[in-house]
This record gives structure tokens, sequence and C-alpha cells, in this order.
């Protein structure tokens, strides 16, 4: 594992300095946050809404970058022959899935900074209440749905399929798990669909963690077995 | 002393037969020339050597190692500059030396081979933004970073400038009088000439000839330069 620092420093920068990935990380649920803030008010039940959006908005951010960027820039380095070099150097295949797992962690973590500094500043968001579970919660999360990225990532062909595999993946779950509107606001058919995704259980955790309620067990008995499977099938499936 | 033994190796591409049984051997301290017609083999019998591919049959082995067996250990000692690979687009030249010596337990001065192959100047630039003969010089630096025993150069000048390839016939040069044993394939007769202690001419996944350069030669009975020798060489061995 040697260099491991230096590649997750270098391909966090890369990420940064894409435009496209930057945008979608840091800006666009920065927007989103916005938008649902618009007219205010609570949740069904007396929930101040940004106490939902921004904790909901980090699993989106995080569905963002593990999903959709890891991907398609895991499979575009295979269709360019970037890996093909790095194969040529005693760097392992564990080593560059740890590098891009963590490296798009931390695009994660800049984008849920931006929500949280906008929920304080602007919104005057209060929570979380448990902060370490809250952060336990986020990166089982980050575990959970990152082994998806990376499965997809070590089986796409190219970076255009990985991209369209990444967006199909998670459009439809962000909009039935509840990462984009309140769980509490779904249609129920929806919300019983939704529950079977990846990213129920992470909202639902890091959710809970946010309201003080401890984390919910069976949540994160499906995140930690989510992790193994997928983790342990990319790992399998790569190729350089 | 030997520090590269191939014996027999065989490799196939689907249907097609790459490497029918190529041998040679390469000792410490040479510079070893492997010229040959497109689609010869020559690519192949690199990447089976430094451990990429894995051939389907005969020995190898490399500073006493086996590729197949002992890949890792093996590429902490072997650098490679690949005939196609890339970097990222956005990747500067700086960071891009500065990562790949990190990946080596006893990595060569990044910075000072920056400055050796003159990319000093480019130091922040992106790899999509270089030519290619910038991005090839690069890419043989990076092959020197882990400051390795043995480098494979696949097409070492190609698209150089006629400056640049001089400059890097005398760092070639330097390398192997300190010890380093160099396996390059190129195109340029007047290169294998001018750098090589011994070459093999690979032809149809063969090793067709192996010598100095002079013994190619008088081999070929064409007298004059290597290229007029390689040219009679091929022609005999095709018929
Ligand atoms: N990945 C591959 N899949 C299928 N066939 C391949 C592959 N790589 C090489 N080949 C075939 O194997 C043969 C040898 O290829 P190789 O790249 O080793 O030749 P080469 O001597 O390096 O040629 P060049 O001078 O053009 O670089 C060629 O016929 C080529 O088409
Ligand atoms: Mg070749």
């Amino acid at each position: 594992m040697k260099g491991l620092g230096t590649v997750i420093s270098v391909e966090l920068r890369l990420a940064v300095r894409d435009p496209m990935s930057a945008f979608f990380a840091l800006a666009f649920p920065a927007v989103i946050l916005w938008m649902k803030m618009r007219n205010g008010g609570t949740l069904p039940g007396g929930l101040p809404l940004i106490e939902a959006y921004v904790p909901m908005l980090s699993v989106f951010v995080i569905g963002l970058a593990t999903l959709v960027v890891l991907p398609a820039t895991l499979a575009q380095y295979r269709e360019r022959r970037v890996l093909k070099r790095l194969s040529a150097t005693p760097a392992s295949p564990a080593m560059v899935f740890g590098a891009q797992w963590v490296a798009h962690l931390l695009l994660a973590v800049l984008g849920s900074v931006v929500l949280a500094v906008l929920g304080l500043v602007a919104y005057g968001m209060s929570g979380p209440v448990d902060p370490a579970a809250v952060v336990l919660a986020w990166l089982l999360g980050a575990l959970c749905l990152g082994s998806i990225g990376l499965l997809v990532g070590a089986l796409a062909p190219g970076g255009r399929a990985a991209t369209v595999v990444g967006l199909a993946v998670f459009f439809p779950m962000v909009f039935v798990s509840g990462a984009m509107s309140a769980r509490e606001t779904l249609p129920a058919q929806m919300r019983a669909i939704g529950e079977w995704t990846p990213m129920a259980p992470v909202v639902q955790a890091v959710r809970a963690g946010w309201e003080g309620q401890g984390l919910p067990p069976v949540a994160v008995a499906v995140m930690v077995a989510i992790f193994l499977v997928a983790g342990g099938a990319a790992v399998k499936a790569y190729r350089w | 002393m030997t520090v590269i033994e191939l014996n027999g190796l065989t490799k196939s591409y689907r249907a097609h037969q790459a490497l029918a049984g190529v041998t040679l051997s390469v000792g410490r301290g040479e510079i070893f020339g492997i010229l040959g017609p497109n689609g010869a083999g020559k690519t192949t019998v690199v990447e089976c050597a430094s451990g990429l591919r894995r051939p389907d049959g005969g020995t190898l082995r490399v500073l006493g190692l086996d590729p197949r067996e002992r890949r890792r250990e093996l590429l902490q000692r072997v650098g490679v500059q690949l005939q196609e690979a890339a970097l990222p687009d956005a990747l500067k030249v700086g960071e891009a030396l500065r990562m790949y010596a990190s990946l080596y337990d006893r990595p060569a001065d990044w910075r000072a081979l920056m400055a050796e192959w003159g990319l000093d100047g480019k130091r922040r630039t992106r790899f999509g933004a270089l030519s290619g003969g910038w991005k090839q010089r690069l890419f043989i630096a990076l092959a020197l970073v882990g400051d390795p025993e043995v480098v494979f150069l696949d097409e070492l000048t190609t698209g150089l400038d006629p400056s640049a390839r001089r400059t890097t016939w005398g760092l070639i040069r330097d390398m192997r009088d300190r010890g380093v044993t160099v396996v390059l394939v190129t195109h340029f007769m007047d290169e294998a000439e001018a750098l090589c202690d011994r070459i093999a001419v690979i032809d149809r996944g063969r090793v067709a000839h192996e010598g100095t350069p002079g013994e190619l030669v008088a081999r070929s009975g064409a007298g004059g330069t290597l290229e007029d020798a390689y040219f009679a060489l091929i022609e005999r061995n095709a018929s």
C-alpha cells in the first residue's frame, strides 16, 4: 500500500479539478437545498425541514460521488490505459480501489461540508443531535454505496458506459429512497419500493443519528452486508 | 551475469499466435535491442518479461524471479515504458512523477529525473496539454522513477525530435554505465546501431537473428549499415 496517501491526494485534486464532478458534487446539492428551502416549513411530525434536508442531501452527495463520479473515473482510466500504466508499477488493485474510494469519499465530505455550512449560516440549522452516530452512519453509507460504485467501475467497458450505468442506478434511487424528498412525504407505494434500494438504509441511519434516535441495527446490518458482497465482487471483477 | 532469460516463450491471443517460442538472454549492464516488423511480437515479449502478460508456455526469469509468480516484487526493480499508455489528462507533470515515485520502496529522486529529462519547464503542464514528444519524455522518466535495475523501453524515441533523440541516447548510455540493464524496442536502425550492445530481430513470433550489430551486418553479407543488413536478413527469413 506504499504511496496510498499520495495517490489519494492526487486523485482528490483531479476530481476537484474536473469541472463536471466538482459541479455535481459540490454545487449541485447546495442548489437543491436552496430550492427545497425556498418555502421553509416543517415535515409532518414537526421536524424543521433543514434538519431533514441536510442529512438527506449529504447521502445524495455520497451517491453522486461514489455511484456516478467514481465508476466513470475508474472505467475511463481502464479505457484510456491509465490503469495499464499503473499495472507496470508495484501498485496493487486493492490500492487502486482504496485510493479511488477514499478520494471520492473526501469529495463527498467536501460536498457535505458545503451543505452543513449553508444550513448553519442561511437556515439556522441546529442538528445533528448525535454527531458521532451521524459520522458512523455516513461512513458506513459511503462504504456500502462506494462498493457498488467500485463494482460498476470494475465491470463497465468504458467511461461512457459507466456514466450511463451510474446515473441509471443513482437517479431512480435518490427519488424513491428518500434522499431527495423526505420519506415522510413520499407516497406509500414509492416508499415501499424505495425500502429495497441500497440507499434507503443509508438515509435512514444518517437521519436517525441526526435526530438522536440511535442507529437502527437493521439498516447498519444491511449496509455492512452490501459492502461485503459488492466489495468482494468488485475485487473479483477487477481488471487493469 | 544473466538478468533476463526467456526460454521457448509462447503466447496466443485467441486464435492468433503472437509468440511461437522466443528464446533469448540479456546480461547485466547490456543495452539489448529488439527489432522486427509491425506485429512481430516485440511488445508481447516486453509485456511478458515485465510481468504484465502471462505467457502460455515456456520459462522465464528476470533478475532471478519468475514474473508469473513474483510480479509485484519484480516490479519494484523493473521499469517499463509502454508503447500504449496514458495518464489522466488533468494530471500535471510534477504530480505524475511525485505520485509514481511514491509507489516504490526505494524510488529515484523524481526532481532530479525531471531536470535530467528536461521536464522542469513543464512541471505544471497538464498531461493532456503536452505534445506527443513531451508525453514520450515523461513516460521515459516514469519508467526510471523506481530506480530500476532493468528497464524495458518499448519504442524509445518514437515521436522525439532529433535533438531529444540524441540527448536520450546519451542518457541511456549513462544508465548502462551505472549498471542498469536496458531492453529497448525500436524501429530506428541508426538508433539500434548507435546504442545496442546486442540485438534480436523478431519475426512472426520467433527470434530470427541475434548478435552484435557488427555480427548481424557480417551475417547478412549485405555489408554497409545495419539497415541494409536488417532488410537482407528479414527477406531471407521470409523465403
Ligand atoms: N491484446 C491483443 N489481442 C489480440 N491480438 C493482439 C493483442 N496484442 C497483440 N496482438 C497481436 O499479436 C501480434 C503481436 O503483437 P505485438 O504488439 O507484440 O507486435 P509488435 O512487434 O510490438 O508490433 P509493433 O511494431 O506494431 O508495435 C500482432 O499480430 C497483434 O495483432
Ligand atoms: Mg509493439
